[in-house]
């Protein structure tokens, strides 16, 4: 693919990054000094024996596996629910947009211990003991997010164009989202189902409120009394699901490129 | 006589059947998420919103309203508004920025990484973010150590990390992220044919930027600032680990009297709150909607 | 192959008639704890509660953090004795989520037992309203004063505390007095453990700051003027008091209440840093107790009757460290005789136990923690909960504007 349009010289997209790192890091690197501290072998010295803690607790394992089941769940409910809706909502449902808009804003507005109450109060009890309910809340939870990305990314591609060219062309519905439409959003789509897991393995209040225990949970109560472990913690927290999801971008940019390759 | 009067039902009903299948057909293919906002958002809600209207012994009343709009309430409304104002302006330009220069220039690995990366800071809050910039920014944090040891004194000049000022800072750290994780699609959209026609009908950056480049960003840039203020808005948990309360904010009152040990009688009152906040957003959705409309006929 | 199909059965069957024999000992086990108000009533006593709660197997608790009065070293003791897995919900919540838990929860998620402050407990109990407790009243019932229990046996203070400065061993000099943090040596060091108009710990702070500046506990506008003068001279840093705070440096003075202090001074070492609690020579203030209460849904009918029995037990007895296989295998009564009872291990914590004068005329008070003694000089004062409601509706108008 050649490059067009303006370029930026390489030294700015150098000092972009350098910046980004440098706001990102100093906040993230100053807390993790602390989370490799250990005290026990005497001050300024560092190890990491705050980490082996955490990962030797007996119930480590079960709280990574169920909060990655919970987010895959909310990742799957993402996928098929939210990207067929956006894109349908751009193809013929226009006016249905803003009323979504609206809706799609409220999980942020709304105080999350309303809702844990509201919930609680309202909800069939069959529901509310089922674990994976917690996945459908993840989904809503993150759907300001979600919503917004789709929609953007969906908006600006002439989709209509794209579909009645395809369907001109004997293609059918779901021949035109599946292979004509599906490649042009993949950005948008990666980057929603992305923040949909990243919410799902860091949501704590809301849990907490509907009393599941998770891996968030589960972490305040193991390093109730341990402060360099509780941030050692949530150090991990934030640079494993970055990992988790980098992985996944990095496999994905590989089915593409196997995939223009073979096309 | 009984055919005629069968025919105009008939013909009734196929006009409301036109009409119930036409609404069918808008409302059908987005039933499943309707379905799942009111299930697991709307219904709950509404069960609690309905409290705001009940006074201690479940008589109906309006005076949590009252109550709500005046004071330290109002105060708070103002401040909360204000700050998600300030936050949106201080993280959208700078995110929107970030997303351009990524999107036109970076690798397709660049871009995963800022993908994950701000996946994951987009969500970030609460104590363990406000706990980060204390160990930067605060009064012993890394950074103040190291912008003294070159002779800047942060601390000496009245900055404080746990002010009004001092969350907007700390709020850029989730806010230009989401702003990035937003934003980017409508770059990755304005498409390079676009760039490339502008150029070669001679067309300088700026005529460029002017006539094609903002007028197709900016319902984009409008929606993602909208969200920021909302964001901000009702940003909650790192306001009450940075605050101790001591700046009135809707949120923090929110929870002081749904969710305190001290104030355990007015949870009526911090629903009735809940729902000035909801409103808020619906009048903010307003300039929004005006300015997608104008521009969707800007750009026919 | 036939053999081992028979073999099997056998098996089966021996297992089976093993079964029904361990069920068949305890005949009495048809008691509904659920039911039982008073542990004489029943025919069996702690022997039987013990096999009961030990055969629910579970306790649910809610919103106990470890630190907290020593509850850590209660459950962990309970737990280990009576083989019972303690299930704590949100250990950081308030009571206000206690109440709601009991109020929305599912069945399955219900506490058994609860820790509420008075306010808390005022919107929930009195005239005209059904009680959502069993009424239970615990061995020791007689011990715990009067006017901090229900007549019924519904609810019942367990322990209080003292507003206690907490401070960094590098502060110099060292605070004495609520007084003291106005010093200019303690520049952007003094920070409070919460909004003092949804924390109880930092209302009663600044209550303590009242009256050390001349209010009283009709009269809490002192406290907020103290905490706005300490802001405005730059002392007090509204950054939350807690352990990761305080370890990065944020803040090196707090309030915060006496039996928070060994359970922080533990975690602070653990971290690096050397962290003192002196109670303050102008006034102690004093919390009004915490209250004790069995949740009438709750899932778990004898072991919360069990665990209420284990905190107002007076027993010195052993700690959780110091239990063994032999212990656990005690019958209930003398398993119960052997381990250190939750009114001693609060006092180890800390706090003040409820049964505290009848504790000291027996002499079965165990040590307090040193360095946590109340000086003479100290003003000794209770906000009733009367006190408290006014005050609030002052800090919660002024705070926001500090």
């Amino acid at each position: 693919m050649k490059r067009l349009g303006f370029k930026l010289p390489s030294a700015g997209l150098f000092i972009t990054v350098l910046l980004a790192g440098i706001f990102v890091l100093l906040p993230l690197g100053s807390a993790s000094e602390y989370s490799f501290r250990t005290p026990m072998f005497g001050p300024g010295t560092y190890g990491w024996d705050n980490y082996a803690w955490f990962v030797s607790q007996p119930d480590f394992g079960t709280y990574v596996t169920l909060s990655l089941m919970l987010a895959a769940v909310a990742a799957a409910i993402t996928l098929f629910v939210l990207v067929p809706t956006v894109v349908w909502l751009n193809l013929r449902g226009q006016r249905l947009r803003p009323l979504m808009e609206f809706l799609t804003l409220l999980p942020l507005v709304i105080p999350v211990v309303a809702l844990a109450i509201g919930a609680q109060t309202s909800l069939p009890v069959e529901l509310q003991s089922n674990q994976y309910s917690l996945s459908f809340f993840y989904f809503v939870l993150a759907l300001p997010y979600t919503y917004r990305t789709l929609d953007i990314g969906i908006r600006a591609i002439p989709l209509k164009t794209l579909s009645e060219a395809a369907r001109s062309l004997g293609a059918s519905q779901i021949k035109v989202i599946a292979l004509v439409l599906a490649p042009v959003v993949r950005g948008a789509v990666i980057a929603s189902v992305f923040l949909t897991i990243a919410l799902s393995l860091g949501e704590f209040t809301l849990t907490s409120l509907l009393h599941w225990q998770t891996f968030t949970t589960w972490v305040t109560v193991i390093s109730q009394s341990n402060i360099l472990g509780a941030i050692a913690l949530s150090v991990f927290t934030i640079v494993a699901a970055f990992a988790l999801l980098l992985v996944v971008g990095l496999v994905s940019i590989r089915t593409k490129r196997r995939q223009v390759t073979e096309e | 006589m009984a055919k005629p009067l069968s025919s105009t039902v008939d013909k009734g009903v196929a006009n409301s059947g036109a009409l119930v299948s036409a609404f069918a057909r808008q409302i059908v293919p987005i039933a499943p998420i309707l379905v799942l906002i009111v299930v697991f958002l709307i219904w709950p809600i509404v069960n609690v919103a309905a409290k705001a209207f009940e006074d201690n012994n479940g008589n109906f009343t309006l005076d949590n309203f009252v109550v709500a709009s005046q004071g330290v309430y109002a105060q708070a409304f103002g401040n909360s508004i204000s700050l998600g104002i300030y936050s949106a302006l201080l993280a959208s330009i700078p995110g929107a920025a970030f997303a351009y220069i990524i999107e036109s220039r970076g690798s397709e690995f660049l871009k995963r990484i800022i993908n994950s990366a701000t996946s994951v800071l987009a969500i970030s809050g609460g104590v363990p973010l406000a706990f980060m910039f204390i160990a930067a920014f605060g009064v012993e944090g890394s950074a103040t150590v190291l912008l003294k040891f070159i002779g800047l004194d942060l601390y000496a000049s009245g900055f404080t990390l746990f002010s009004y000022w001092g969350l907007v800072l700390v709020y850029c750290f989730f806010q230009i992220p989401i702003m990035v994780l937003v934003f980017s699609p409508a770059v990755q959209a304005l498409r390079k044919e676009w760039t490339e026609a502008a150029r070669s009908l001679g067309a300088s950056k700026w005529q460029y930027w002017r006539h094609v480049g903002i007028p197709l960003l900016f319902p984009s840039f409008s929606a993602s600032f909208l969200l920021l203020f909302a964001s901000a808005f009702s940003a909650y948990a790192t306001a009450r680990a940075m605050t101790v309360g001591t700046i009135a904010l809707v949120p923090l009152m929110i929870g002081t009297l749904v969710d305190g040990n001290v104030i355990v009688d007015q949870f009526n009152l911090g629903k009735a709150l809940a729902i000035g906040m909801v409103l808020v957003t619906a009048v903010a959705m307003v300039p929004y909607l005006l300015i997608q409309r104008r521009v969707a006929r800007w750009q026919k | 192959m036939r053999f081992k199909r028979f073999a099997a059965a056998a098996v089966a069957v021996v297992a089976a008639a093993g079964m029904s024999l361990s069920f068949a000992a305890p005949s009495q086990a048809a008691i509904n704890y659920c039911k039982v108000t008073d542990l004489k009533s029943t025919s069996n006593g702690m022997n039987g509660l013990v096999a009961a709660a030990k055969k629910e197997g579970q306790l649910n608790v809610i919103t106990l953090p470890r630190d907290w009065a020593n509850y850590g070293e209660a459950m962990d003791l309970f737990s280990k004795a009576f083989g019972i897995k303690i299930n704590n919900d949100n250990p950081d919540g308030s009571s206000a989520y206690e109440l709601q838990t009991i109020a929305t929860a599912t069945p399955d998620k219900q506490p058994d037992v609860v820790d509420i402050g008075v306010s808390a407990l005022n919107t929930v109990v009195g005239a005209g309203r059904t009680s959502i407790f069993s009424n239970y009243k615990v061995q020791t019932w007689n011990d715990i004063p009067a006017e901090w229990k229900d007549a019924g046996g519904a609810w019942y203070g367990d322990y209080n505390g003292i507003i206690a400065i907490a401070y960094d061993s590098s502060v110099s000099p060292a605070p004495k007095k609520i007084s003291d943090l106005a010093n200019a040596a303690y520049h952007g060091q003094v920070a409070l453990g919460g909004d003092p108009s949804a924390a109880q710990e930092a209302f009663m702070s600044v209550f303590a700051a009242a009256i050390a500046k001349g209010g009283s506990v009709t009269n809490i506008q002192p406290g907020i003027d103290f905490f706005k003068t300490l802001k405005q001279n730059g002392n007090f840093t509204s950054v939350l008091a807690n352990g990761a705070n305080y370890v990065s440096g944020a803040y090196k003075i707090s309030l915060s209440w006496n039996f928070n202090g060994p359970g922080a001074i533990a975690s602070a070492k653990a971290a690096g840093k050397t962290l003192k609690y002196v109670i303050p020579s102008d006034v102690a203030l004093q919390g009004t107790p915490y209250i004790q209460a069995i949740n009438k849904k709750a899932p778990h009918c004898a072991a919360a009757r069990l665990w209420e029995e284990f905190l107002y037990s007076e027993n010195k007895g052993k700690g959780s460290s110091k239990i063994t296989a032999a212990d656990k295998k005690l019958p209930g009564q003398a398993l119960f005789n052997t381990i250190m009872g939750g009114q001693n291990i609060f006092v180890s914590g800390g706090a003040t136990p409820i049964t505290v004068k009848a504790m000291t005329k027996k002499g079965l008070l165990i040590k307090a923690p040193a360095g946590l003694d109340v000086p003479k000089t100290a003003k000794l004062v209770m906000p009733s909960p009367d006190n408290q409601a006014a005050g609030k509706a002052l800090v919660t108008s002024q705070w926001p504007n500090l």
